[in-house]
């Protein structure tokens, strides 16, 4: 079949980022989970006598949780084999000529130091477990803004933080977040004080990068009333032979009137394993969006949610995911409806390649009394070869009557017509294909600020047009 | 004269206490001895499925829910036979015959009452081409290679087992239907079940066979008054199409308080043949039903409807699985369900498609309409595509009458009830129209509307 042939031209998923660098960890606790890791994560962080217990506590409930019996295979995942902590550096780098060579090659190959020459705000990246550069524009401080460190945050907010942390995906939640609250390391902590409009977006790069080194970051952010603020996350890693372990936990707060967007594009290598769980609550007229971006990783579960608990929330989930050979993309979002005239809408775009997978998971869910709420669901899967494969599980729970909640979900190749029609314009096919595949993601590209659409058609598409 | 039979040793097969009762109850239920050894042996295998497999638990997801914790299969025992059969119309019990009266165009009808079948009839001109309507029973003595060919032949899905083997256990009867190839029926074959033995189980099989170029419409009718004592029906279809065979089929269960219905439905659609499925649920505190389409011909063709209406606290749960096995083949399933008072219903469709089905074209809607208050829906309508050139979509929604159609209709004089009642008749319409035959039609709309009514 021609067309496969020009499908591999595209080049969608020769991972560019598969480059080591040799690291010089302070720290490095040794393989596997024990009581005696958590101790030692606890003790290397100083952190206070409750987030010590809260740690042994969610240690004791992830042994108690069974595997879940759903979603990808997770059976080749070996977390004794995973380092839980890892510490490369004493301090936080506040400017970026201390920021080490190795580390700073890394993250030039990234695109940071472009990113830091356009004055992009805050950017706060993320290199092994712990943030090692962190900057934030002097204003923003002035504004009240927090935007630390996960580990700053506790140190720093030790109240705020404690009234928040872990209310909205506490352990019991499920497995790997019980897992992640045991051993958590790195991530970010935002707070948007009442009002405050954040124009330019809070950008944070991870990046993993020892060898089967497990990365538990833990995010907070709290959005105060009436406030309005955009959260970036991109992670890339390098490639490696075994597999790697990823399972970050994101709670976010977006109080009433506020408004909020988190954006993720995760573009993992192909040995990953992602396991996130990601909820925002949203209160009375908030606004949430998540934009959901998965590119990477063997395999992802990740199902953003939005917990609709004030009277006119409005929650949104922009979702796209792109699985190649030998990739199971598990995604999809959820939300919840449990206050009246609350609205949501979730769009979902996959494409699978080669033996790729790509399936939506999803919930929609209409509690009694939350009268007058709406939702809707689309979902479009793109199959680019025959060995692809896609799957769509939406569930839909309504036990109020007076909602309106709609699903629709279609499946489709690469459209012959479309595909003639550019080519007698004179595109070949390569092009041509680059162009419908294109299309088909637009919706959600255009959602993203102009570096990251960038990104995700560099990442995609390099070496397919010209 | 009853049917169903089992060998006296089915007991020795387990030693599990819970299941202990049951097999006595059926020890019990022994009285014509001289069952073929094809249905004894079926009825053993599947005591032996039943008895090894666990009772499905909310925590797998064909059965997330629909509880069955107080479920107690030995809890029943299997119905009897009181009466023997008779000639006449006439005497049998009065909602068959209400039934029947409704409609005189039958090519065939089956009258069974509990574990007896009571009547039995065939067109004349259609024996004479070679057409087989015949209790299982007497099937399995008249012409036992072709159960041996289909008889619980299809491919059940590990999560159905349990029940699947239960069914073949304790089977009461069932019918034969065999169409040969070429010949086509123009009129129903129309087959009634009537249930009013206090605490019973009534099993019972439909195993139809179209062969090539034949077609046929079936019609299975499941009738109970209210009852004080639960009531267990189990209820096995399979449907058999050869090339370009065409099989309609309508399940319309109506049964009366305090019966469980569990009904597995199988069709196997072979290369250019078609299935025209229909099921309608009014009836039963629980009902189950598991329809699954078996697309295994080239060109198959398989449509499936559903409609149920739920009042008090009713629960429906509707299963069913568009398996895709060959290329080029199209089905397309609409499933509308209406709930009022407590009632709450559950459809989880899934489309699958196998590797190397190119060509499929696939289609799932599932529509509710929610009523009242306390009603509730669960909607979970599934793809899993593993072949590139296929064109699939599924779609559902839950909502409640429209408040624009509503206030035009009240507007024109007609009180809120009224209008109501045209909406909802409205939103049945697009697969109450496709039912087969008028009579069957207007007694769903009168039963659709006496349940409105309350």
């Amino acid at each position: 079949m021609p067309q496969n042939e020009a499908i591999k031209g595209i080049g969608l998923d020769e991972y560019k980022y598969g480059f080591v660098t040799e690291e010089k960890p302070v720290f490095k606790a040794k393989k596997g989970l024990s009581e005696d890791i958590v101790r030692q994560i606890s003790a290397h962080k100083e952190e206070p006598e409750w987030m010590l217990e809260f740690r042994l506590k969610a240690l004791e409930i992830f042994y108690s949780k069974p595997l879940p019996d759903w979603g990808g295979d997770v059976a080749s995942l070996d977390l004794d084999e995973i380092y839980y902590y890892l510490k490369p550096q004493d301090h936080m780098e506040r400017s970026w000529d201390d920021v080490p060579d190795e580390i700073k090659t890394t993250f030039e190959r990234l695109g940071i130091p472009e990113a830091e020459r356009k004055i992009l705000a805050g950017v706060g990246a993320q290199f092994e477990s712990e943030m090692v550069y962190h900057s934030l524009k002097e204003e923003w401080t002035e504004q009240g803004i927090i935007f630390e460190s996960i580990e700053d945050g506790l140190k720093l907010y030790p109240e705020l933080f404690r009234e928040h942390f872990a209310t909205i995906v506490p352990p019991q939640d499920n497995k790997y977040a019980a897992l992640n609250s045991a051993v958590w390391s790195g991530g970010s902590f935002v707070y948007i004080p009442k009002g405050v409009k954040v124009d330019i977006p809070l950008q944070a790069y991870f990046r993993v990068n020892s060898e089967q080194m497990g990365q538990f970051e833990r995010t907070l952010i709290i959005v105060e009333d009436e406030a309005q603020a955009h959260y970036i996350e991109g992670c890339t890693a390098p490639s490696y032979t075994t597999d790697s372990f990823h399972s970050g936990v994101i709670e976010i707060i977006v109080k009433p009137g506020a408004r909020f967007r988190y954006t993720t594009i995760q573009n993992w290598s192909h040995n990953m394993y992602n396991l996130v769980t990601q909820r925002a609550m949203v209160h009375e007229n908030a606004n949430m969006e998540w934009v959901d971006g998965n590119l990477g990783s063997k395999l992802t579960m990740k199902y953003p949610s939005c917990y609709l608990v004030g009277e006119g929330a409005h929650g949104e989930i922009l979702s796209i995911a792109y699985a190649s050979d030998g990739q199971h993309q598990d995604t999809g979002g959820k939300v919840v409806h449990a206050a009246p005239r609350t609205t949501s809408q979730i769009v979902s775009k996959s494409i699978s390649r080669g033996t790729g997978r790509s399936s939506y998971r999803g919930l929609c869910k209409v509690y009694e009394g939350a009268v007058g709420s709406k939702s809707n669901v689309e979902c479009d899967a793109l199959l680019l070869d025959e060995t692809s494969r896609t799957d769509t599980y939406p569930y839909i729970e309504i036990d109020e009557n007076l909602s309106s909640i709609g699903h629709e979900a279609s499946v489709s190749k690469v459209g012959e017509e479309q595909l003639f029609y550019l080519m007698s314009r004179g595109l070949s096919m390569e092009e041509a294909m680059t162009m419908v595949v294109r299309g088909f993601i637009e919706p959600i590209a255009k959602e993203l600020p102009l570096e990251y659409a960038i990104e995700l058609n560099r990442l995609e598409m390099e070496g397919s047009v010209g | 004269m009853a049917e169903g039979t089992v060998t006296s040793d089915m007991s020795t097969d387990t030693t599990e206490p819970a299941v202990d009762s049951i097999a006595r109850g059926l020890a019990t239920y022994v009285r014509a001895v001289n069952e073929p050894s094809l249905l004894s042996q079926l009825r053993r295998e599947g005591w032996k499925t039943f008895v090894e497999t666990p009772m499905p638990t909310r925590k797998s997801e064909e059965w997330r829910y629909t509880d069955l914790t107080n479920f107690e299969p030995e809890s029943f025992s299997p119905v009897t036979c009181e009466g023997e059969r008779v000639k006449s119309i006439s005497d049998l019990p009065a909602p068959v015959r209400a039934a029947l009266a409704s409609d005189r165009e039958r090519a065939g009808v089956l009258a069974r009452h509990n574990g007896c079948v009571e009547h039995l009839r065939l067109d004349e001109t259609l024996q004479a081409k070679g057409v087989i309507y015949s209790p299982l029973l007497e099937a399995a003595e008249e012409h036992p290679e072709i159960l041996e060919k289909y008889l619980f032949q299809s491919d059940v899905a590990p999560m159905e087992q349990k029940l699947w083997g239960l069914h073949a256990a304790v089977l009461s009867g069932g019918y034969l239907l065999y169409v040969p190839a070429g010949v086509q029926i123009e009129r129903p074959v129309h087959t009634f079940r009537y249930l009013d033995e206090q605490g019973g189980v009534l099993s019972t099989h439909s195993l139809i066979i179209a062969e090539a170029g034949s077609s046929v419409t079936c019609i299975d009718e499941y009738v109970s008054p209210d009852m004080e004592q639960e009531s267990l029906s189990l209820n096995g279809v399979e449907i058999f199409g050869s090339e370009g065979a065409t099989v309609s089929y309508l399940a319309l269960q109506q049964y009366g308080r305090g019966v469980k219905h569990f009904s597995m439905q199988h069709s196997n659609t072979g290369k250019d043949s078609t299935l025209n499925g229909f099921n309608v649920t009014l009836g039963a505190d629980l009902a189950r039903a598991d329809v699954t389409s078996h697309l295994e011909g080239e060109g198959a063709r398989s449509e499936m409807l559903a409609l149920w209406f739920g009042d008090r606290d009713q629960h429906f749960d509707h299963h069913t699985l568009q398996h895709h096995e060959a290329p080029s083949a199209h089905s397309d399933l609409l499933y509308k369900g209406a709930l009022t008072a407590s009632s709450n219903s559950v459809f989880r469709g899934l489309i699958k498609v196998a590797e190397g089905a190119q060509l499929t074209d696939a289609y799932q809607t599932n529509r509710n309409l929610l009523l009242s208050k306390d009603a509730s829906a669960v909607a979970l309508p599934n793809l899993e595509i593993g072949a590139d050139d296929v064109r699939c979509s599924h779609g559902a929604t839950v909502g409640q009458v429209d408040d624009v159609m509503l206030f035009y209709l009240m507007s024109r004089g007609l009180d809120r009830e009224q209008a109501e009642r045209l909406l909802v008749f409205g939103f049945f319409d697009e697969v109450l129209g496709r039912v087969p035959g008028e009579g069957v039609r207007s007694r769903i709309r009168g039963s659709i509307e006496a349940k409105i009514q309350g």
